[in-house]
């Protein structure tokens, strides 16, 4: 059945900057912003774009993920001949393979879309969170009679060297994409999001595939290949809100600018809403002598203690005199009396134990200082484990079970399932 | 769980009317605790039982219900076989003019349509949170024809209020309304269990006698016919017949054992999902002693209030003992004490509203104050 256009979503990617946080789970499965999961945004976006048929690519720690997204029933995504399909890696007659890159991963599923027969196919990462009508977009695409149009935004000439950066010419005609340029000629940089002609995507993909050299990549590859090949690839400015969840840093960030400029990502738009998987919980409560102020709570919260610039998600309990500022907590953590947790992301049901005190107010460095994952004095706790009481963990932590410590300086006081 | 029954619900009770709440919509879709409508209570704990057949028998504003339970999705009640059925009242084709009999032909219908060894008949003015294994294990052991489950309220329940007498064995042997002197406190909390087949003879029987109206306590008051047996419930119910035991059962709320009891023993309720936004709590918001639903946006002073989704508190702004419904905006400078503020609200700057515990100001929906 042909359809106008079809989304896959990148959602198989380790995302290794973000630590323990995706030991378990896959980056797009990572809570954000109180009551969602990173893959909520570009699934929301889809449905409110009136996309309807959206392939979510899995492969690295996929259990999470697929019960996530399950029929895609929350999204409005569990339809006749259409709606969300879950496109892991499979077994074939010869030889089997992982998705081996971007390009790779739409390349194994073309008898999918080949099904599907689109005329368009919109390629988008699991790993960025922002509002944007593909539709737009994709009328851009057809009115330039472009054979692949590529999202844009300007970024701070400064920071243009971090991004993959887009050279144009007249009427945003791409000439070049140059991955992460020292010198950049231009400050439109690719927020991933692509939408191709499929018949010109298809052959590029089986010629890419034939290349023993390639990294079967949409940045490196496939995007270099068209353009040498001459075809019209057309950027397609964005304005609005987006933000790259791909690091702690990022990630805190991204949550804290719901609490700073809650008009910029606006979750409260009722003309674009993002819809989650919902937590079946009652109202969050905040008690007696609770303190709330800056914050985002959703359902089955608890509140006793002090809450202070922070976001929390689903179930979680701040108990009496205990005080968290500038934090992310995850469904499920529980924050003790007397503990005092300051630029904390906190994993699914981590128990942060009795005057455990946690942040970039205790100075000096422990066996869990990680600067390579950590920084900006944000301290990461895995998921499922029970911090000692007492214990004082100094910002740029990483609190994972891994770690190898002497029993003394050993803050986990025990692991558990969550 | 292995016995097979279904459910059916009495979404409206003629006794009851909770004023301005009840005038746009049926009592079982009265808007409670934040992000519940009373209805999902027992539609929850019929799920939670196991049950996978229920319908909701209902008379008339039953749009808002219908809105509400929608394919029955959230209760995980959209399924080929079975599911949520809706059971407005039975009108056949050609009829123009009504016979009477419509709502118990709606319900004959439904019960022989099914293939269930019970049904569970329940009203919708009780708030509790239990499955009902231990209600039906008892009703097996017992013997009984029909079981009535009930708690120890007395007669201070409010109206309706049907005390049930009982023998040494717990079997009923007198029921009493709204008496003026309870010979128990045993009260009726509205739910029933008795075999499918036996509840269809006994509704084809009322029919024939050319009863009009179904009522539960119609079924309890058969105990010199059939062996009634009573079933004590010791958790928390919460009953709701009247806009002062609303705005009592909503205070209640607050009390963290009623609310361990009701939200966090183990089952879950639930409730038709709106997507709404986490709720944000600005630098000058001061909340205590409150239950707070998402997509708020809370600018203002709360304390001991039930606040619904999606409602706006601004700055300067003080919410006191107050049940405020969904979408409801206080605009800034006001003062509410004791009040109910049905959906949609607009509380334009600077108004006081100040309302007795004993008689709260009741707002309806969409108000403009």
């Amino acid at each position: 059945m042909a359809k106008l256009a079809v989304a896959m979503i990148l959602a198989g990617g380790q995302g290794a900057r973000l630590g323990v946080l995706t030991k378990k789970i896959a980056k797009p499965a990572v809570p954000f912003g109180s009551r969602y999961r990173i893959i909520d945004f570009p699934l929301s976006n889809c449905v409110n774009s009136g996309i309807e048929t959206v392939g979510v690519l899995s492969q690295y720690q996929p259990l999470a993920l697929n019960t996530y997204v399950g029929n895609g029933h929350p999204w409005d995504l569990d339809r006749h001949n259409a709606g969300a399909y879950i496109l892991p890696p499979y077994q074939k007659t010869g030889k089997s393979d992982w998705y081996k890159g971007t390009a790779n991963a739409i390349y194994q599923n073309k008898d999918f879309l080949d099904d599907c027969d689109p005329k368009y196919v919109v390629i988008l990462s699991g790993d960025h969170i922002y509002k944007m009508d593909y539709a737009e977009m994709i009328e851009a695409h057809i009115r330039k009679g472009a054979d692949a149009t590529l999202a844009v935004i300007e970024v701070p000439w400064a920071e243009a060297s971090r991004f993959g950066i887009l050279n144009t010419k007249d009427d945003d005609i791409i000439t070049e994409f140059v991955e992460k340029p020292a010198k950049p000629e231009s400050n439109l940089a690719s927020m991933g999001v692509y939408v191709f002609t499929w018949e010109v995507l298809r052959k590029a993909l089986i010629e890419d595939e034939e290349n023993p050299d390639s990294n079967n990549d949409f940045g490196m590859n496939i995007v270099p290949m068209l353009l040498a090949s001459g075809k019209k690839l057309c950027a397609f400015r964005f304005s609005g809100y987006w933000k790259d969840v791909g690091t702690i840093a990022s990630l805190w960030e991204t949550n804290m600018d719901i609490l700073d400029k809650p008009e910029d990502i606006n979750l409260i738009d009722r003309s674009w809403k993002i819809y989650s998987r919902n937590p079946v919980k009652p109202s969050h409560f905040i008690g007696n002598d609770a303190k709330v102020v800056s914050s985002a709570l959703t359902d089955g919260c608890r509140i006793h203690g002090t809450v202070i610039h922070s976001v929390l998600s689903d179930s979680v309990i701040v108990e009496k005199g205990a005080v968290v500022k500038d934090c992310v907590l995850f469904p499920g953590v529980v924050v003790k009396s007397g503990a005092n947790i300051e630029r904390c992301v906190v994993d699914f049901g981590t128990v942060i134990g009795e005057n455990v005190k946690a942040g970039p107010s205790v100075t000096g460095e422990g066996p869990y200082t990680n600067h390579k994952i950590c920084s900006e004095g944000i301290v990461v706790f895995e998921r499922g484990l029970k911090i000692k009481a007492n214990s004082t963990i100094p910002g740029n932590s990483m609190v994972d079970s891994d770690v190898q410590t002497t029993e003394e300086e050993n803050v986990i006081e025990e692991i558990f399932r969550v | 769980m292995f016995t097979s029954v279904m459910g059916l619900i009495v979404a409206d009770n003629k006794k009851i009317t909770l004023g301005e709440l009840t005038s746009p919509r049926a009592l079982s879709a009265v808007p409670f605790a934040g992000r519940y409508r009373i209805v999902d209570f027992v539609l929850s704990n019929m799920v939670n039982t196991g049950i996978k057949n229920v319908g909701v028998l209902t008379y008339n504003k039953y749009k808002s219900l219908m809105d509400h339970l929608g394919t029955g999705s959230p209760w995980s009640l959209d399924r080929k076989n079975d599911g949520l059925h809706i059971l407005p009242p039975y009108v056949n084709s050609e009829a123009t003019n009504v016979s009477g009999d419509e709502e118990l032909a709606g319900i004959i219908d439904f019960l022989r349509t099914s293939r269930t060894d019970y049904v569970i008949v329940a009203s919708s003015n009780v708030v509790l949170n239990s499955n009902f294994n231990a209600f039906i294990k008892s009703h097996q052991e017992s013997g009984a024809d029909i079981s009535v489950m009930y708690n120890r309220d007395g007669n201070k329940a409010g109206s309706p209020c049907y005390i049930l007498d009982t023998d040494d064995d717990g079997f009923v042997c007198d029921m009493l309304y709204n008496p003026e002197k309870a010979t128990s406190n045993k009260c009726s909390l509205g739910i029933i269990l008795l075999r499918r087949d036996m509840m269809i003879d006994i509704i084809a029987k009322m029919m024939a006698h050319g009863t009009s109206h179904f009522g539960i306590h119609s079924i309890v008051k058969m105990f010199d016919e059939f062996k009634v047996h009573a079933y004590e419930y010791t958790g928390t119910a919460l009953r709701i017949n009247s806009v002062q035991t609303y705005f009592n059962a909503s205070m209640a709320l607050l009390d963290g054992n009623v609310r361990d009891n009701l939200f966090w023993s183990g089952e879950s309720v639930y409730t038709k999902i709106k997507d709404e936004a986490p709720t944000l709590y600005f630098e000058s918001s001061e909340v205590s002693n409150s239950m707070i639903s998402d997509g708020c946006r809370i600018y203002g002073n709360v304390e001991n209030s039930i606040i619904f989704r999606g409602v706006t508190i601004s700055k300067n702004t003080t919410v006191k003992n107050c049940v405020i419904m969904q979408g409801a905006h206080i605009s800034e400078n006001c003062n509410l004490e004791n009040v109910i503020l049905d959906k949609n609200a607009f509380v334009r700057p600077g108004v006081r509203l100040v309302g007795h515990p004993s008689y709260p100001i009741v707002i309806g929906k969409g108000a403009g104050i």
